[in-house]
């Protein structure tokens, strides 16, 4: 009775297509960051080529020497050199390229096919980039030539055995991924990360030099682990810390010269006092609110010059780090609410003005519409357990809720005594509509990490980290990307005894038997299963082969300067071991949905009912059901996960313990805790596309079911259902589990008025108590994305939820639209 | 005990997740059989008891694609139509439902199926998790559900014995007796009051509204603590004029300590007829938001107006 109603974000569009005035726009909190949003807004994003340049610059003068010291004096010319802007009516300074929206190049990822790439940027039909023709002169010229044949990639490429690449990359061309056992640590230097930036808000960037400086003074003048390992690392330390001044200070004579020049008289006096903070932070503690949120800043874009950081830093707990001072300045009556939106908000436009340029075609396909996402933390327990809800958290989501744009993303963590007024805030600005925020769960991720070895007030003051992942900023020291591994590429390989109908006549699979020759669904079963553990072994030697070759190509003296464990033990953040620290790696499960529907209707057609003979089944599936709408129609319509119902469940829960099994087994052996995670990005698209027909219905080369979700369209039973088949498939009884992201999507009228917040609420409680690690949510019309499919210049700035992240939806390809369609929109009936 | 959860009636429908019926998150068990015959009806597969077939004509895949219930119907009631697509003759088919085991999209499908109270609350009990934190429960809707009394009757009653927070969606057109049992087990009651003139009720309904305003009455009466809430679906050229909601409206009031919602007409239940080989009653007309918005105000001022004892308010759904 509710299908007229839109959501909030709707109604905004729609008030702006029939031309209404936006009255947030003039207001004091957003006035500002409207103005510069569209200065910016529908820019097509170009490549900044300078720090891509002057980071070559400087590795080529530094070979031979140690890692960290080369990465910081490569960070050293940077700062000195790039150039450095205070842009039009910005609060904040600091940025990482040219003004508008940019991206840069880290050669050191991917300089071996820089070249080619660069050509091909402008061409792109998803996420385009402008090149401008002296810069893709000096990349073709300068910047890729000295990467060829020093690349991690390559590196990588060349160390896996015989019979892992094949699983990996396209045996004729390692610059493609097969997209069954995917390594994701070639396209960024280091997995998502959260700085403990309440460290440089606390002492300063001068106050860890000094730090650095008196470990120096006190190593043992004999020592040769001393001399060779911790000498050079605190003197990287030393140099980052001075990088960063000087690059902050660069920023302060910038200001202080556009002062002079300025002639209105409010815009001079704001730059006289940018200028008067970029000399005081990030090099000494901050005295104030403006101060630290501008350290912050400081930190934070120079973090982007440093490295490739997959989905970029997190911002960590906003709400907490940044209170002390805001509480301060408002009881001394320096500082409103409005003025602190204001300054959020002039961090926000500068967070959408950076792209996170993906050269290499899987990183591209991984992270669909220029993609980043550093995630602010809101709410959850103080280090001492107790709920940390405050002022600064309500800002925060009022800013959500205020200012529509798809950055920061914003997690809340929800707790068993999470305050209602916040969970009541939450839903309401999810009901916005555009994703935000996602939830994490305290109930679920403190117990897991306990006995994963953290300490209670470590893991009480975790922060959210990327799509769905958790940081423990002092704590945490993994950092190598892990494999993706398709799981409907197992279940293919045992249709067609280690094949893909992709991939031709190559056994890429263990050659189980064919399937027209197992009596039983037990047969069937253990051949899948074989297939199943076959990839999670290549995905664990993989990354055992990562971790070892990592450490010779990155470092991160930046990162590691705000690290408790690097500092004590002068190493490097990048390293495989740091002691004391725990490693928190991953494998994730790409098209789980896929895999347990196709087993439950092979297990009930097939072996029960023997409604469908294996023939007939093969034979439909190799044709792409051509002919065959009725059978496909009754696969279908077969039990399926995300109904709460057990035939599928069951399957489910095996799937998941199988792969759990493995790692409990083995991860020692890589020295990681490599735990079973199930969070995409947009990856069950590309995976997709290599993956035949399957047994559950599916249409050959669509997506995958992705996350924890059920398969598109598949869960017919209602939210609820999804939440219980979660619960259901998880093994509670292991340790050996990682993030699991769950995508809801609701109607806006199903969660309209007060009563729907009420309901949302007692929803999201309820999700907590069954302690399911994240959710969000997409409270949006069908037709309102079949109508900005059509007509994307009309709907340019809706923004949707997608896999850990929000994106605005005409960035996206075409496919993965579609899958956003496919979803299962619920509403009461 | 052992006999009520034995007891066994015909449900069309479980509705997990509903937030609108009731307070908190619920799941509705739909029995089927009704005793009214309303034109605008939204659930015309609830009105008879008897499971029944319906036909999904878009489902269907035609002969091209799919054979398999061409020579499952031994009465002769399936045919193939001009465009290939399955044609159902209602008027042969003696319901035995084969043509329906077969078909693999769904569009040949029975309305109703037997469960037992053991079976519909274990259905019920997989959303418990989300009972104890809502404040829901389960809801007995239809149909009318008190229809079928003893399997209502059972489902109540072991509904408590098991704490589920149980309410009822009635149209009051039973036998006050059955009511009466069913007061005893129920947290909250949904009681439809479509009309306050008999002859209208009748003419729109196939029955008098005595029996239902009577029952009202009794139950406010009798059960004075139980939560009801009356309700009223406006249907344009039935119910929507001020005068049928003043009317009500007033009968609400006089009960005293009542709440009244109106509810938004919609029209999900047109294809449902189409499936059953049925027509729809009622014209293909909305009812405009603004219009509901003012009967909604009305409503109010009727209830609140006149002397601020009157305890019912006007909750817009």
């Amino acid at each position: 009775m509710f299908e007229c109603c839109l959501s909030p974000q709707e109604q905004f569009i729609q008030d702006q297509l029939d031309g209404k005035e936006n009255h947030l726009r003039n207001q004091s909190a957003h006035a500002r960051a409207y103005r510069i949003l569209d200065r910016i807004s529908g820019l097509t994003p170009k490549v900044d080529v300078q720090r891509g340049r002057l980071f070559t610059e400087s590795m080529r003068e530094t070979e031979g020497q140690p890692l960290v010291l080369r990465w910081a004096k490569a960070l050293m010319h940077v700062a000195k050199n790039i150039e450095v802007y205070i842009d039009e009516d910005q609060l904040l300074a600091g940025r990482a390229g040219a003004q508008g929206r940019y991206g840069i190049l880290y050669p050191e990822l991917d300089g071996d096919f820089l070249d080619v790439a660069i050509e091909q940027l402008s061409q792109r039909e998803v996420s385009p980039f402008i090149v401008d023709p002296e810069d893709a002169r000096i990349i073709v010229e300068e910047i890729a030539p000295y990467w060829k044949g020093k690349t991690y990639h390559e590196a990588l490429a060349k160390a896996l055995p015989e019979e892992t690449l094949p699983l990996t990359y396209k045996p004729e061309n390692v610059l493609e991924s097969r997209y069954i056992v995917n390594e994701t640590s070639s396209f960024r230097s280091s997995l998502q990360w959260v700085h403990d930036y309440e460290k440089v808000l606390k002492r300063g960037f001068g106050g860890i030099k000094k730090e650095a400086q008196e470990k120096l003074a006190a190593l043992d003048p004999f020592s040769p682990n001393d001399n060779v390992q911790k000498k050079p690392f605190l003197e990287a330390i030393i140099l980052v810390c001075d990088a960063i001044i000087l690059w902050a200070n660069r920023h302060a004579e910038e200001a202080a010269r556009m002062a002079l020049s300025e002639t209105d008289p409010t815009r001079k006096s704001e730059l006289e006092q940018i200028a008067q903070i970029c000399r005081h932070v990030p090099e000494h503690p901050a005295r104030n609110f403006r101060e630290a949120m501008q350290s912050q800043w400081f930190t934070q874009m120079f973090s982007r010059l440093e490295q490739k950081t997959g989905t970029i830093i997190s911002n960590g707990r906003m709400d907490q780090y940044l209170y002390p001072y805001y509480k301060a300045d408002v009881e001394a009556g320096v500082l409103d609410e409005e003025q602190a939106i204001e300054l959020f908000e002039c961090m926000w436009v500068g967070m959408a003005q950076f792209i996170d340029l993906y050269l290499s075609p899987t990183g591209g396909a991984f992270n669909e519409g220029y993609a980043h996402w550093e995630a602010v933390t809101i709410g959850g327990q103080t280090p001492d357990g107790r709920d940390a809800t405050n002022d600064l958290t309500y800002l925060l989501l009022r800013s959500k809720r205020e200012f529509p744009l798809h950055y920061p993303d914003l997690a809340a963590r929800i707790h068993a005594r999470s305050p209602k007024r916040y969970l009541w805030e939450v839903a309401e600005t999810i009901k916005q509509g555009s994703g935000f925020p996602k939830l994490i769960n305290d109930e679920e991720v403190i117990p897991l990490h306990l006995s994963k070895g953290a300490t209670f007030d470590e893991i009480y003051d975790y922060a959210v980290s990327g799509c769905a992942e958790i940081r423990m900023p002092n704590r945490d020291t993994y950092t190598s990307g892990c494999a993706y591994i398709n799981y409907a590429a197992a279940l293919e390989m045992a249709l067609y005894g280690g094949r893909m109908l992709k991939y031709g006549d190559e056994v890429i699979g263990l050659p189980t038997a064919e399937p027209t020759r197992f009596a039983t669904w037990d047969e069937f079963w253990e051949a899948y299963l074989a297939q199943q553990i076959n990839l999670i072994k290549h995905a664990f030697v993989q990354q055992k082969i990562i971790i070892d070759l990592r450490s010779r190509h990155f470092a991160t003296p930046l990162g590691s300067a705000l690290h408790d464990l690097c500092m004590e033990h002068c190493t490097d953040l990048h390293q495989p071991k740091i002691e004391g620290g725990i490693d928190l790696g991953y494998f994730e499960c790409i098209g789980y949905g896929t895999v347990v529907d196709s087993l439950a209707t092979i297990k009930k057609l097939v072996f029960e009912e023997k409604k469908v003979g294996m023939s007939e089944l093969l034979e439909a599936l190799r044709t792409n059901f051509q002919g065959r709408e009725d059978l496909r129609a009754m696969l279908r319509n077969c039990p399926s996960y995300g109904n709460n119902d057990p035939y599928a469940d069951e399957i489910a829960k095996e799937i998941d313990r199988q792969s759990v099994e493995f790692t409990k087994k083995y991860a020692k052996e890589v020295g990681v805790h490599l735990d079973l995670r199930y969070v995409p990005f947009t990856s069950h698209v590309p995976f997709g596309k290599v993956v035949s027909a399957t047994p559950n219905g599916r249409l050959a080369y669509t997506p995958l079911s992705d996350g924890s979700s059920a398969s598109q369209g598949a869960d017919v039973n209602g939210p609820t259902a999804i939440l219980m088949s979660n619960f259901m498939s998880k093994n509670y009884d292991y340790r050996e589990r990682a993030a699991r992201l769950l995508n809801i999507k609701f109607t806006p009228g199903c969660v309209a008025d007060d009563e729907g917040t009420e309901k949302l609420v007692s929803f999201i409680k309820t999700w907590c108590d069954l302690r399911l690690w994240h959710i969000q949510f997409n409270i949006i019309n069908k037709e309102t994305l079949l109508a900005a499919q059509k007509n994307p210049e009309r709907y340019r700035n809706l923004i949707v939820r997608i896999a850990g992240y929000s994106a605005y939806f005409c960035d996206l390809s075409k496919d993965l639209q579609d899958d956003l369609i496919a979803r299962t929109g619920h509403s009461q009936v | 005990m052992q006999t009520d959860r034995k007891t066994q009636g015909i449900l069309f429908n479980v509705q997990k997740y509903s937030v609108h019926d009731g307070p908190g998150i619920r799941t509705i068990l739909f029995l089927k059989g009704c005793s009214l015959r309303c034109r605008w009806c939204s659930n015309p597969e609830s009105q008879r008891l008897e499971p029944e077939l319906a036909f999904n004509r878009d489902k269907c895949l035609g002969e091209d694609h799919c054979q398999r219930c061409h020579s499952v119907c031994p009465n002769q009631a399936l045919g193939v139509a001009q465009d290939g697509k399955m044609h159902w003759i209602a008027d042969n088919c003696r319901q035995c439902h084969a043509c329906a085991q077969v078909c693999p999209n769904k569009a040949l499908i029975v309305y109703g199926y037997k469960a037992t109270v053991e079976q519909a609350l274990r259905w019920v009990e997989e959303d418990e998790a989300f009972y104890s934190r809502s404040g829901g429960g389960v809801t007995l809707s239809g149909g009318e559900p008190l229809v079928q009394s003893d399997f209502a009757l059972a489902l109540l009653r072991e509904s408590k014995r098991r704490r589920i927070h149980t309410c009822i969606e009635t149209c009051g057109m039973v036998p006050w007796h059955v009511i009466r049992e069913a007061a005893q087990h129920l947290d909250h009651v949904l009681y439809d009051v479509k009309l306050a003139d008999s002859e209208k009720h009748r003419a729109a309904t196939g029955a008098g509204n005595e029996v239902i305003l009577d029952n009202l009455r009794r139950l406010k009466r009798e059960y004075p603590n139980l939560p009801i809430t009356v309700r009223t679906p406006v249907i344009p050229g039935i119910n929507d004029t001020p005068e049928d909601i003043r009317s009500i409206a007033q009968i609400v009031k006089d009960l005293g300590g009542t709440r009244y919602e109106l509810l938004g007409y919609h029209r999900m239940g047109t294809p449902k007829y189409v499936y059953l080989g049925r027509s729809y009653g009622v014209t293909e007309q909305n009812l405009p938001e603004e219009r509901l918005g003012q009967l909604r105000a009305l409503a109010r001022q009727v209830l609140t107006g006149a002397e601020e004892t009157a305890q019912g308010v006007c909750a817009g759904a």
